[in-house]
């Protein structure tokens, strides 16, 4: 599925090259000097088979440039996530190309009746269905963060296995529940949905997450998904979850230092795990908003450290993904603005995949006609990456020598008619009627975004193979008969 | 050399080191003061108190935020160690708003959030046991039977550790102190449906949710 391309991706340099060596500096002093906590006995023995020093009995990791400069020479500096079984629906994450993915939540704005309340089965299979049909969706994290109306012990499974129901695009997934069998469960319905388990190593089609636990510890839950997704051959984006102002400093420059730190310390462990595996660096940076000490997503200096760790992400030669998310709690201007404003600074600093689509309020509520409207917003962002392309063809000087000067009119000329689609956006949602015609009557935004959205239910139907389904589903029946009898 | 006058001005002092975030300096005017003759319980009340809800007023007017509630707190705290001693040797009592025990679950070491709330609650009048990160339901159990508490108050970021806040809250019901002490519970995955179906008696959504919810509990 090709993402969106141009001269502006990757134009933006919030930290100049000399200043990316300054933080690098400063990331490695910290690991030199201060090292990272370990608290999990299996990733320490990888930490020293990296050749690293541990001290406090295996408690405490410190690095050297070496160590940390050997493991980024076996990082691949691009890959390919797979659609399951549909060429088209690959995404190239490396430098060049821009895509957006749906973002998740505990609660739902049921748009039928207005009612908020948490998401349930159905309300996950709807929501993939509809970021299956949006054109601008590249990928998925889960449609609901949790389904209250099933069992929690095997919650994750049945979201994941609706989810490899419903759509053939690509995925991703963050722990969840931390049961004991959901490891080796999601990786069997992945391996299922691609195929296979060799079918998965192949033709991977989800990204998995491996999370240090600010500021500077190595995480045990997170060692057990690492060893999960790399011996299942699922690329990886490792990152720190750091709140500027609470688990980590309150500049922004301290932000990216510890956050490289941290970032580094896991690239390390993945590469001394499975050399060579593939993997990014994310940003997932908010800051506590120190009125309330929440943490906060929408702001400025969220999206301007994420724009920072794609410009270390460069520097260091492999990709960046990230997670945009706002802070607004309904479908308003501050959702629009929160949102437009840090997804197009994020494609303008190259992040090769940014999870934001029809979630609001941090990961607390989604609501179907936001995915259909963020769906307009990533086609606006689409079109400006393009910026102007500059040959013969577009330049039209012979056009323009032909029509002018007036009463020439360019409308009704071949070179217009050739051209108008592919240079100016028509957008589906967005209104653009005269503003008297506008006022007499017209259909409100959130209106047409929930038409399409119930439009798209009424149609839509899953792309998943039958037999697919089926073996997806037995096996979540020995799941649920295991787990809850 | 005659010492400091302990008058208003001494206690301006005190409450200044507490508005300016000044942990050393604090305790020297405190240790300063009981050597001639500063009552304790005054010290708190016209110094380290006066200190605190000038601070949580600002905070409320959103004039200082966050770091300078917390550091308010941290020298509170300690200002309140030595002092509390001191009472308690004179055979005095001082009054509170309420007692309030408040900790991280077991299986979890995150602690802003809790921390956050606890500076806010002490930034206004609530004496606070903080117990950290990782806390045995056990250990909450006791410290709030030792302490005679009002509250407790129970954290976590993790949904894997929600279960020991009902394993808590009902360990405090075999043991018959529900009927005198409140629990509230709050965390990022803390629903109010789930503080509901664990028996808790309020649902903290953040620090000012927390506050409002602790008074109304306690009939502030």
């Amino acid at each position: 599925m090709k993402g969106f391309t141009g001269k502006l991706v990757g134009s933006l340099y919030p930290i100049t090259e000399e200043e990316c060596k300054q933080i690098h500096k400063s990331a490695v002093r910290v690991l030199e000097e201060g090292g990272m906590r370990c608290d999990d006995e299996r990733a320490a023995k990888m930490f020293e088979r990296a050749g690293c020093k541990i001290e406090q009995d295996g408690k405490l990791i410190k690095f050297s440039e070496k160590i940390i400069m050997e493991a980024f020479d076996k990082c691949p500096s691009n890959f390919k996530l797979h659609g399951r079984h549909d060429p088209e629906l690959d995404i190239n994450i490396g430098h060049d190309e821009v895509h957006f993915a749906t973002v998740t939540g505990r609660y739902i704005e049921d748009f039928r009746t207005g009612e908020r309340r948490q998401a349930t089965r159905q309300d996950a299979i709807e929501g993939t269905r509809i970021a299956d049909a949006l054109e601008n969706v590249h990928g998925l994290y889960k449609s609901v963060m949790w389904i209250y109306d099933e069992p929690k012990i095997c919650n994750s499974q049945i979201l994941v296995a609706e989810q490899m129901k419903n759509t053939n695009k690509t995925s991703t997934w963050v722990y969840n529940t931390g049961a004991d069998h959901e490891i080796p469960d999601l990786i069997k319905i992945w391996g299922i949905a691609a195929g296979g388990a060799e079918a998965l190593k192949e033709r991977p089609h989800l990204i998995g997450h491996v999370i240090a636990n600010p500021p500077r510890v190595v995480d045990v839950n997170y060692t057990s998904w690492l060893i999960g997704f790399c011996d299942a051959g699922i690329p990886v984006t490792v990152y720190s979850a750091l709140m500027g102002g609470a688990t980590g400093p309150a500049t922004l420059a301290g932000m990216l230092v510890q956050i490289m730190a941290e970032t580094l310390a896991l690239v390390v462990q993945v590469q001394t795990y499975k050399p060579g595996h593939y993997l990014t660096f994310c940003s997932f940076n908010p800051s506590m908003d120190m009125r309330t000490g929440l943490w906060s997503f929408g702001n400025p200096e969220y999206g301007t450290v994420g724009t920072g760790i794609a410009a270390m992400a460069r520097h260091y030669g492999v990709p960046c993904v990230g997670f945009c998310i706002c802070d607004s709690c309904d479908t308003d201007q501050q959702t629009s603005y929160e949102k437009a404003l840090k997804l197009y600074n994020y494609a303008l600093s190259g992040i090769a995949l940014s999870w934001d689509i029809g979630g609001m309020a941090g990961f607390n509520f989604v609501t179907w006609p936001e995915m259909v409207l963020e769906n307009e917003i990533a086609s606006f962002i689409g079109q400006y990456l393009k910026g102007i392309r500059v040959d013969e063809a577009r330049m039209a000087v012979d056009e323009i020598l032909e029509v002018g000067p007036l009463p020439g009119s360019y409308l009704n000329r071949r070179h217009t008619r050739d051209w108008y689609r592919k240079e100016f956006l028509i957008p589906e949602l967005s209104n653009r009627d005269f503003f008297e015609s506008w006022e007499r009557g017209h259909t409100e935004l959130q209106e047409k975004a929930k038409h399409k959205a119930a439009k798209i239910l009424e149609t839509q139907e899953s792309p998943v193979k039958p037999e697919i389904q089926k073996e997806i589903d037995d096996y979540l029946d020995f799941v649920v008969k295991r787990d809850v009898g | 050399m005659r010492g400091p006058a302990i008058d208003e001005r001494y206690f301006d002092k005190l409450a200044q080191t507490v508005i300016d975030g000044q942990e050393e300096e604090c305790l020297r005017i405190i240790h300063e003061g009981l050597n001639n003759g500063m009552d304790p319980l005054e010290a708190v009340e016209k110094g380290l108190a006066k200190g605190i809800n000038k601070v949580g007023d600002d905070f409320a007017e959103e004039i200082v935020f966050l770091p300078e509630l917390v550091m308010a707190a941290d020298v509170m705290k300690a200002g309140m160690k030595i002092l509390d001693e001191k009472i308690k040797a004179e055979g005095k009592e001082r009054k509170s708003m309420g007692k309030i025990v408040i900790g991280t679950v077991k299986g979890d070491i995150h602690d802003i959030g809790k921390s956050v709330v606890a500076a806010v609650l002490q930034a206004n009048g609530f004496d606070v046991i903080d117990l950290g990160m990782d806390v045995e339901p056990d250990a909450f159990i006791q410290t709030v039977v030792d302490n005679d508490a009002d509250c407790l108050g129970m954290s976590t970021l993790l949904t894997l550790t929600l279960s020991v806040m009902g394993e808590t809250i009902k360990k405090m019901g075999e043991k018959g102190l529900r009927e005198k002490v409140k629990v509230i519970v709050g965390g990022c995955p803390v629903t109010q449906e789930f503080g509901d179906e664990v028996g808790a008696d309020a649902v903290g959504f953040d620090s000012k949710d927390g506050l409002t919810k602790v008074s109304e509990l306690l009939s502030i």
